[in-house]
Protein backbone atom coordinates (compact mmCIF):
# COMPACT_ATOMS: atom_id res chain seq x y z
CA UNK A 1 0.00 0.00 0.00
CA UNK A 2 2.92 2.34 0.55
CA UNK A 3 3.99 1.96 -3.44
CA UNK A 4 0.00 3.09 -3.98
CA UNK A 5 0.37 6.37 -1.82
CA UNK A 6 3.82 7.30 -3.70
CA UNK A 7 1.77 6.77 -6.72
CA UNK A 8 2.83 3.14 -8.22
CA UNK A 9 -0.77 2.23 -9.24
CA UNK A 10 0.23 -1.28 -10.69
CA UNK A 11 0.63 -2.04 -7.41
CA UNK A 12 -2.97 -1.56 -6.54
CA UNK A 13 -3.63 -4.86 -8.59
CA UNK A 14 -1.72 -6.59 -6.31
CA UNK A 15 -3.53 -5.72 -3.36
CA UNK A 16 -6.81 -6.50 -5.25
CA UNK A 17 -5.66 -10.04 -6.16
CA UNK A 18 -5.00 -10.29 -2.60
CA UNK A 19 -7.76 -9.05 -0.76
CA UNK A 20 -11.07 -9.07 -2.90
CA UNK A 21 -12.50 -12.38 -1.90
CA UNK A 22 -12.21 -11.30 1.50
CA UNK A 23 -13.65 -8.13 0.74
CA UNK A 24 -16.28 -9.80 -1.54
CA UNK A 25 -17.26 -11.84 1.49
CA UNK A 26 -17.78 -9.40 4.26
CA UNK A 27 -19.55 -7.20 1.39
CA UNK A 28 -22.17 -9.87 0.80
CA UNK A 29 -22.43 -11.10 3.81
CA UNK A 30 -23.53 -7.70 5.14
CA UNK A 31 -25.55 -6.82 2.24
CA UNK A 32 -27.34 -10.43 1.38
CA UNK A 33 -26.70 -8.83 -2.93
CA UNK A 34 -24.27 -10.55 -5.13
CA UNK A 35 -24.14 -7.81 -7.41
CA UNK A 36 -24.53 -5.11 -4.78
CA UNK A 37 -21.34 -6.75 -2.85
CA UNK A 38 -19.36 -7.08 -6.60
CA UNK A 39 -20.24 -3.28 -7.12
CA UNK A 40 -19.11 -1.94 -3.46
CA UNK A 41 -14.98 -4.38 -3.95
CA UNK A 42 -15.18 -1.88 -7.23
CA UNK A 43 -16.30 0.68 -4.76
CA UNK A 44 -13.75 0.18 -2.27
CA UNK A 45 -10.67 -0.70 -4.67
CA UNK A 46 -11.72 3.23 -6.30
CA UNK A 47 -11.41 4.31 -2.75
CA UNK A 48 -8.32 3.16 -1.74
CA UNK A 49 -6.49 4.87 -4.78
CA UNK A 50 -8.61 8.27 -4.17
CA UNK A 51 -7.54 8.36 -0.52
CA UNK A 52 -4.17 6.54 -0.91
CA UNK A 53 -2.86 9.90 0.48
CA UNK A 54 -4.73 9.33 4.16
CA UNK A 55 -3.38 5.67 4.59
CA UNK A 56 -0.81 5.90 7.38
CA UNK A 57 1.24 2.98 7.12
CA UNK A 58 1.64 2.30 11.32
CA UNK A 59 -2.04 1.52 11.48
CA UNK A 60 -2.47 -2.15 9.17
CA UNK A 61 -3.85 -2.03 5.79
CA UNK A 62 -6.81 -4.17 6.59
CA UNK A 63 -8.74 -2.29 9.53
CA UNK A 64 -8.33 0.89 7.08
CA UNK A 65 -9.20 -1.31 3.85
CA UNK A 66 -12.29 -2.59 5.77
CA UNK A 67 -13.15 1.09 6.86
CA UNK A 68 -13.67 2.06 4.18
CA UNK A 69 -15.24 -0.83 2.69
CA UNK A 70 -18.22 -0.18 5.69
CA UNK A 71 -18.36 3.53 4.47
CA UNK A 72 -18.92 2.54 0.52
CA UNK A 73 -21.52 0.07 2.06
CA UNK A 74 -23.30 2.96 4.27
CA UNK A 75 -22.79 5.37 1.64
CA UNK A 76 -24.35 3.30 -0.93
CA UNK A 77 -27.69 2.23 0.85
CA UNK A 78 -27.86 5.58 1.96
CA UNK A 79 -28.04 6.67 -1.59
CA UNK A 80 -30.08 3.80 -3.04
CA UNK A 81 -32.65 2.44 -0.15
CA UNK A 82 -32.31 4.16 2.82
CA UNK A 83 -34.69 1.95 4.86
CA UNK A 84 -33.52 -1.43 4.21
CA UNK A 85 -29.22 -2.32 4.16
CA UNK A 86 -30.08 -5.97 3.64
CA UNK A 87 -31.74 -8.64 0.68
CA UNK A 88 -32.41 -11.77 1.23
CA UNK A 89 -30.37 -13.61 -2.19
CA UNK A 90 -28.72 -16.72 -0.23
CA UNK A 91 -28.62 -20.05 -1.55
CA UNK A 92 -29.93 -23.24 0.10
CA UNK A 93 -27.24 -25.16 2.15
CA UNK A 94 -25.23 -28.21 0.74
CA UNK A 95 -27.35 -31.17 -0.07
CA UNK A 96 -24.66 -33.65 0.16
CA UNK A 97 -24.90 -33.31 4.02
CA UNK A 98 -28.51 -35.56 3.43
CA UNK A 99 -32.04 -33.98 2.93
CA UNK A 100 -33.01 -34.12 6.78
CA UNK A 101 -30.27 -32.41 8.11
CA UNK A 102 -29.62 -30.14 4.69
CA UNK A 103 -33.46 -29.23 5.61
CA UNK A 104 -32.77 -28.29 9.70
CA UNK A 105 -29.63 -26.30 9.14
CA UNK A 106 -31.11 -24.61 5.83
CA UNK A 107 -33.79 -23.76 8.35
CA UNK A 108 -31.51 -22.24 10.80
CA UNK A 109 -29.72 -20.37 8.94
CA UNK A 110 -32.20 -18.62 7.05
CA UNK A 111 -33.53 -17.93 10.27
CA UNK A 112 -30.62 -16.49 11.72
CA UNK A 113 -30.06 -14.69 8.75
CA UNK A 114 -33.85 -12.80 9.29
CA UNK A 115 -32.26 -12.43 13.04
CA UNK A 116 -28.83 -10.64 11.35
CA UNK A 117 -31.20 -8.05 9.55
CA UNK A 118 -32.98 -6.84 12.57
CA UNK A 119 -29.42 -6.20 13.94
CA UNK A 120 -28.47 -2.52 13.34
CA UNK A 121 -25.66 -2.41 10.51
CA UNK A 122 -22.88 -1.03 12.70
CA UNK A 123 -23.67 -4.75 15.02
CA UNK A 124 -23.83 -6.83 11.89
CA UNK A 125 -20.34 -5.20 10.21
CA UNK A 126 -19.30 -6.25 13.44
CA UNK A 127 -20.34 -10.03 13.96
CA UNK A 128 -19.18 -10.34 10.52
CA UNK A 129 -15.59 -9.02 10.61
CA UNK A 130 -15.56 -11.06 14.11
CA UNK A 131 -16.67 -14.37 12.71
CA UNK A 132 -15.18 -14.33 9.32
CA UNK A 133 -13.06 -11.49 9.41
CA UNK A 134 -10.37 -13.23 10.13
CA UNK A 135 -8.24 -10.25 12.07
CA UNK A 136 -8.03 -10.48 15.98
CA UNK A 137 -10.50 -7.84 18.04
CA UNK A 138 -7.09 -5.53 17.97
CA UNK A 139 -7.58 -4.83 14.23
CA UNK A 140 -11.18 -5.18 14.36
CA UNK A 141 -11.26 -2.32 17.03
CA UNK A 142 -8.99 -0.04 14.22
CA UNK A 143 -11.98 -0.28 11.99
CA UNK A 144 -14.43 0.62 14.50
CA UNK A 145 -12.43 3.00 16.39
CA UNK A 146 -12.56 2.03 19.85
CA UNK A 147 -10.38 0.27 22.02
CA UNK A 148 -10.24 -3.75 22.06
CA UNK A 149 -11.90 -4.22 25.26
CA UNK A 150 -15.09 -2.31 24.08
CA UNK A 151 -15.32 -3.94 20.93
CA UNK A 152 -15.04 -7.51 23.01
CA UNK A 153 -17.96 -6.26 24.52
CA UNK A 154 -19.96 -5.02 21.73
CA UNK A 155 -19.62 -8.60 20.36
CA UNK A 156 -20.65 -10.30 23.52
CA UNK A 157 -24.15 -7.73 23.37
CA UNK A 158 -24.35 -8.08 19.43
CA UNK A 159 -24.24 -12.18 19.47
CA UNK A 160 -26.77 -11.85 22.64
CA UNK A 161 -29.39 -10.01 20.22
CA UNK A 162 -29.06 -11.97 17.52
CA UNK A 163 -29.69 -14.76 19.87
CA UNK A 164 -32.18 -13.14 20.97
CA UNK A 165 -33.86 -11.90 17.62
CA UNK A 166 -33.51 -15.72 16.52
CA UNK A 167 -35.45 -16.82 19.24
CA UNK A 168 -37.87 -14.84 18.63
CA UNK A 169 -38.32 -16.61 15.24
CA UNK A 170 -37.82 -19.55 15.87
CA UNK A 171 -40.32 -21.40 18.05
CA UNK A 172 -37.75 -24.58 19.19
CA UNK A 173 -35.77 -24.14 22.24
CA UNK A 174 -32.00 -23.08 21.72
CA UNK A 175 -30.38 -26.27 21.98
CA UNK A 176 -31.11 -27.07 18.31
CA UNK A 177 -29.00 -24.61 17.32
CA UNK A 178 -25.81 -26.29 16.04
CA UNK A 179 -23.44 -27.37 19.37
CA UNK A 180 -20.78 -25.20 19.79
CA UNK A 181 -17.97 -27.33 19.02
CA UNK A 182 -15.47 -28.13 21.39
CA UNK A 183 -12.38 -27.37 19.18
CA UNK A 184 -13.17 -23.32 19.14
CA UNK A 185 -12.20 -21.38 15.59
CA UNK A 186 -9.78 -18.57 15.52
CA UNK A 187 -9.82 -15.64 14.15
CA UNK B 1 -13.88 -16.73 37.66
CA UNK B 2 -16.61 -14.86 38.40
CA UNK B 3 -20.29 -14.25 36.84
CA UNK B 4 -19.43 -10.95 36.15
CA UNK B 5 -16.15 -11.52 33.72
CA UNK B 6 -18.11 -14.05 31.86
CA UNK B 7 -19.24 -11.76 29.01
CA UNK B 8 -16.13 -10.04 28.98
CA UNK B 9 -13.96 -13.07 28.13
CA UNK B 10 -16.85 -14.22 25.93
CA UNK B 11 -15.57 -13.01 22.37
CA UNK B 12 -12.09 -14.20 23.10
CA UNK B 13 -13.83 -17.82 24.18
CA UNK B 14 -15.38 -18.50 21.26
CA UNK B 15 -12.40 -16.73 18.83
CA UNK B 16 -10.14 -19.13 20.36
CA UNK B 17 -7.89 -16.46 21.61
CA UNK B 18 -7.87 -16.82 25.50
CA UNK B 19 -4.66 -18.44 27.04
CA UNK B 20 -4.97 -22.25 28.34
CA UNK B 21 -4.91 -20.76 31.52
CA UNK B 22 -7.53 -18.58 30.45
CA UNK B 23 -9.41 -20.82 28.95
CA UNK B 24 -9.27 -23.05 31.84
CA UNK B 25 -10.94 -20.84 34.49
CA UNK B 26 -13.43 -20.31 32.06
CA UNK B 27 -14.55 -23.62 31.53
CA UNK B 28 -14.38 -24.26 34.98
CA UNK B 29 -16.59 -21.64 36.11
CA UNK B 30 -19.31 -22.56 33.32
CA UNK B 31 -19.13 -26.37 34.21
CA UNK B 32 -20.34 -24.64 37.84
CA UNK B 33 -22.53 -22.43 37.09
CA UNK B 34 -26.24 -23.44 35.09
CA UNK B 35 -26.69 -19.82 34.00
CA UNK B 36 -23.32 -19.25 32.27
CA UNK B 37 -23.42 -22.68 31.08
CA UNK B 38 -26.90 -22.16 29.36
CA UNK B 39 -25.37 -18.56 27.79
CA UNK B 40 -22.23 -20.11 26.68
CA UNK B 41 -23.80 -22.67 25.12
CA UNK B 42 -26.51 -20.76 23.49
CA UNK B 43 -24.17 -18.10 22.01
CA UNK B 44 -21.47 -20.13 21.14
CA UNK B 45 -24.77 -22.47 19.35
CA UNK B 46 -25.39 -19.03 17.30
CA UNK B 47 -21.51 -18.30 16.49
CA UNK B 48 -21.19 -21.37 15.02
CA UNK B 49 -24.64 -21.19 13.25
CA UNK B 50 -23.45 -18.37 11.47
CA UNK B 51 -20.89 -20.60 9.27
CA UNK B 52 -24.31 -22.30 8.06
CA UNK B 53 -25.44 -19.04 6.05
CA UNK B 54 -24.03 -19.40 2.61
CA UNK B 55 -22.34 -16.73 1.14
CA UNK B 56 -21.18 -17.08 -3.27
CA UNK B 57 -18.09 -17.35 -4.20
CA UNK B 58 -17.12 -14.10 -6.22
CA UNK B 59 -16.59 -13.98 -10.15
CA UNK B 60 -13.23 -13.33 -9.69
CA UNK B 61 -12.30 -12.74 -13.28
CA UNK B 62 -14.94 -10.88 -14.15
CA UNK B 63 -14.61 -8.63 -11.39
CA UNK B 64 -10.58 -7.97 -11.99
CA UNK B 65 -11.23 -7.07 -15.50
CA UNK B 66 -13.79 -4.47 -14.61
CA UNK B 67 -11.08 -3.13 -11.86
CA UNK B 68 -8.75 -2.50 -14.58
CA UNK B 69 -10.64 -0.59 -16.56
CA UNK B 70 -11.25 1.41 -13.55
CA UNK B 71 -7.65 1.51 -12.63
CA UNK B 72 -6.48 2.62 -16.44
CA UNK B 73 -9.13 5.29 -16.52
CA UNK B 74 -7.10 6.72 -13.23
CA UNK B 75 -3.76 6.07 -14.96
CA UNK B 76 -5.13 8.20 -17.89
CA UNK B 77 -6.31 11.10 -15.79
CA UNK B 78 -3.91 11.17 -12.60
CA UNK B 79 -1.29 13.58 -12.09
CA UNK B 80 2.14 11.56 -11.60
CA UNK B 81 2.98 11.47 -8.25
CA UNK B 82 4.54 13.76 -6.20
CA UNK B 83 3.90 16.33 -9.23
CA UNK B 84 0.92 17.60 -6.93
CA UNK B 85 2.74 19.63 -4.45
CA UNK B 86 4.90 21.72 -6.95
CA UNK B 87 1.64 21.83 -9.01
CA UNK B 88 0.11 23.74 -6.08
CA UNK B 89 2.71 26.44 -5.72
CA UNK B 90 2.37 26.61 -9.65
CA UNK B 91 -1.37 27.84 -8.79
CA UNK B 92 -0.06 29.93 -6.02
CA UNK B 93 2.33 31.95 -8.58
CA UNK B 94 -0.42 32.05 -10.82
CA UNK B 95 -2.49 33.64 -8.38
CA UNK B 96 -0.27 36.33 -7.62
CA UNK B 97 0.56 36.77 -11.08
CA UNK B 98 -2.58 37.04 -12.09
CA UNK B 99 -3.11 39.64 -9.10
CA UNK B 100 -0.14 41.83 -10.19
CA UNK B 101 -0.97 42.06 -13.97
CA UNK B 102 -5.16 42.50 -12.97
CA UNK B 103 -3.60 45.13 -10.98
CA UNK B 104 -1.35 46.66 -13.85
CA UNK B 105 -5.02 46.89 -16.12
CA UNK B 106 -6.52 48.78 -13.01
CA UNK B 107 -4.18 51.61 -13.30
CA UNK B 108 -4.54 51.31 -16.82
CA UNK B 109 -8.37 51.47 -16.10
CA UNK B 110 -8.86 48.54 -18.86
CA UNK B 111 -12.38 47.76 -17.08
CA UNK B 112 -13.09 44.05 -19.21
CA UNK B 113 -9.92 43.11 -18.96
CA UNK B 114 -10.28 44.04 -15.20
CA UNK B 115 -13.37 42.31 -15.32
CA UNK B 116 -12.01 38.53 -16.79
CA UNK B 117 -8.75 38.80 -15.06
CA UNK B 118 -10.76 38.97 -12.16
CA UNK B 119 -12.69 35.93 -13.15
CA UNK B 120 -9.10 34.35 -13.71
CA UNK B 121 -8.38 34.35 -10.48
CA UNK B 122 -11.08 33.28 -8.66
CA UNK B 123 -10.89 30.31 -10.91
CA UNK B 124 -6.67 30.11 -9.70
CA UNK B 125 -8.09 30.28 -6.05
CA UNK B 126 -11.28 27.83 -6.42
CA UNK B 127 -8.01 25.35 -8.04
CA UNK B 128 -5.60 25.99 -5.16
CA UNK B 129 -8.30 25.22 -2.72
CA UNK B 130 -9.72 22.06 -4.03
CA UNK B 131 -6.06 20.93 -4.59
CA UNK B 132 -5.19 21.36 -1.03
CA UNK B 133 -8.32 19.64 0.36
CA UNK B 134 -6.78 16.40 -1.87
CA UNK B 135 -3.31 16.97 0.05
CA UNK B 136 -1.33 14.08 2.02
CA UNK B 137 -0.30 16.23 4.73
CA UNK B 138 -3.34 17.27 7.12
CA UNK B 139 -2.38 21.00 7.55
CA UNK B 140 -2.43 21.39 4.09
CA UNK B 141 -6.18 20.02 3.80
CA UNK B 142 -6.83 22.05 6.65
CA UNK B 143 -5.26 25.22 4.77
CA UNK B 144 -7.50 24.34 1.45
CA UNK B 145 -10.40 24.09 4.31
CA UNK B 146 -9.92 27.45 5.38
CA UNK B 147 -9.06 28.80 2.33
CA UNK B 148 -12.31 27.88 0.65
CA UNK B 149 -14.05 29.86 3.27
CA UNK B 150 -12.30 33.24 1.35
CA UNK B 151 -13.63 32.40 -2.02
CA UNK B 152 -16.19 34.42 -3.63
CA UNK B 153 -19.52 32.59 -5.17
CA UNK B 154 -17.40 29.27 -4.51
CA UNK B 155 -19.54 26.94 -6.68
CA UNK B 156 -20.98 23.24 -6.58
CA UNK B 157 -17.11 21.95 -6.97
CA UNK B 158 -16.31 23.71 -3.66
CA UNK B 159 -19.43 22.52 -1.35
CA UNK B 160 -18.74 18.87 -2.70
CA UNK B 161 -15.46 18.97 -1.95
CA UNK B 162 -16.00 20.13 1.33
CA UNK B 163 -18.59 17.50 1.92
CA UNK B 164 -16.42 14.85 0.79
CA UNK B 165 -13.60 16.15 3.76
CA UNK B 166 -16.65 15.67 6.20
CA UNK B 167 -17.79 12.36 4.78
CA UNK B 168 -14.31 10.82 4.54
CA UNK B 169 -11.07 12.48 5.85
CA UNK B 170 -9.38 10.49 8.51
CA UNK B 171 -8.27 13.35 10.71
CA UNK B 172 -10.69 15.11 12.80
CA UNK B 173 -9.44 18.57 12.97
CA UNK B 174 -10.01 18.57 8.80
CA UNK B 175 -13.06 17.33 9.40
CA UNK B 176 -14.00 19.99 12.14
CA UNK B 177 -12.84 22.78 10.05
CA UNK B 178 -14.88 21.23 6.99
CA UNK B 179 -18.21 21.38 8.90
CA UNK B 180 -16.88 25.46 9.87
CA UNK B 181 -16.42 26.10 6.22
CA UNK B 182 -20.34 24.59 5.17
CA UNK B 183 -22.18 26.85 7.35
CA UNK B 184 -21.93 29.24 4.56
CA UNK B 185 -24.20 26.46 2.68
CA UNK B 186 -26.52 25.62 5.28
CA UNK B 187 -29.33 27.12 3.11
CA UNK B 188 -28.46 24.19 0.71
CA UNK B 189 -31.20 21.17 1.36
CA UNK B 190 -27.65 18.70 -0.22
CA UNK B 191 -25.65 20.22 2.51
CA UNK B 192 -28.07 19.75 5.70
CA UNK B 193 -29.14 15.94 4.09
CA UNK B 194 -25.41 15.20 4.30
CA UNK B 195 -24.83 16.83 7.88
CA UNK B 196 -27.68 14.76 9.32
CA UNK B 197 -26.25 11.51 7.29
CA UNK B 198 -23.09 12.05 8.27
CA UNK B 199 -24.15 12.74 12.23
CA UNK B 200 -25.49 9.14 11.91
CA UNK B 201 -22.43 7.23 11.03
CA UNK B 202 -19.49 9.79 12.52
CA UNK B 203 -17.69 8.22 15.54
CA UNK B 204 -15.63 11.25 16.33
CA UNK B 205 -17.28 12.38 19.55
CA UNK B 206 -16.07 15.83 18.73
CA UNK B 207 -17.52 15.82 15.47
CA UNK B 208 -20.80 14.60 16.17
CA UNK B 209 -21.01 17.46 18.72
CA UNK B 210 -20.30 20.06 16.11
CA UNK B 211 -22.70 18.23 13.77
CA UNK B 212 -25.43 18.43 16.29
CA UNK B 213 -24.72 22.32 16.71
CA UNK B 214 -24.58 22.35 13.21
CA UNK B 215 -28.44 20.75 12.75
CA UNK B 216 -29.85 23.31 15.67
CA UNK B 217 -28.48 26.42 14.08
CA UNK B 218 -29.97 25.17 10.62
CA UNK B 219 -32.66 24.83 12.91
CA UNK B 220 -33.42 21.44 10.58
CA UNK B 221 -36.54 19.66 12.16
CA UNK B 222 -35.34 16.69 9.89
CA UNK B 223 -32.38 15.90 12.39
CA UNK B 224 -34.65 15.07 15.21
CA UNK B 225 -35.03 11.34 14.47
CA UNK B 226 -31.39 10.86 14.16
CA UNK B 227 -30.64 13.08 17.63
CA UNK B 228 -33.31 10.83 19.04
CA UNK B 229 -31.53 7.61 18.13
CA UNK B 230 -28.19 8.90 19.46
CA UNK B 231 -29.49 10.32 22.50
CA UNK B 232 -30.82 6.67 23.43
CA UNK B 233 -27.77 4.86 22.44
CA UNK B 234 -26.33 3.56 25.18
CA UNK B 235 -23.43 2.71 23.44
CA UNK B 236 -22.73 6.35 21.92
CA UNK B 237 -20.45 8.75 24.48
CA UNK B 238 -22.44 10.34 27.48
CA UNK B 239 -21.63 13.94 26.40
CA UNK B 240 -22.57 13.38 22.82
CA UNK B 241 -25.92 12.17 24.15
CA UNK B 242 -26.96 14.64 26.08
CA UNK B 243 -25.69 17.30 23.50
CA UNK B 244 -28.26 14.91 21.14
CA UNK B 245 -30.64 15.47 24.50
CA UNK B 246 -30.26 19.64 24.05
CA UNK B 247 -30.17 19.47 20.58
CA UNK B 248 -34.42 18.34 20.35
CA UNK B 249 -34.87 21.12 22.80
CA UNK B 250 -33.50 23.35 20.87
CA UNK B 251 -35.46 22.22 17.64
CA UNK B 252 -38.47 22.06 20.15
CA UNK B 253 -39.23 18.75 18.98
CA UNK B 254 -39.96 15.84 21.90
CA UNK B 255 -37.08 13.96 22.90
Amino acid sequence: MQAVREGDFAQLGVLFDRHHREIFDFLVRTTGQRAVAEDLVQDVFERILKYRSTYRGDAGFRPWMYRIACNARADHYRRKVPTTAWADEFEPADESAGPERTLEEASDAQRLQRALNTLREEKRELLMLARFGEMKYEAIAEVFGVDTGTIKVRVHRALKELRDAFLKLDSRPPCNVKKFPSGTPTI
Amino acid sequence: MQCEEIPQRHADYLAGTLSDTERAAFQRHVAGCAACQRETESLGGIWTTLEDIPAPEPDSRAMRARFDAALEREQASARPAGRSFHWNYAMAAGVAAAALIGGIFIGRGGSQDVTALRGEVRDLKHMVALSLMQQQSASERLKGVSWSNSLEGPGDEIVTALLDTLKHDDNVNVRLASIDALRRFAERTDVRRAAIDVLQTQRSPLVQMALIDFVVETQDRDAAGALRRISGDSESDQTVRARAAWGLEHLGVQS
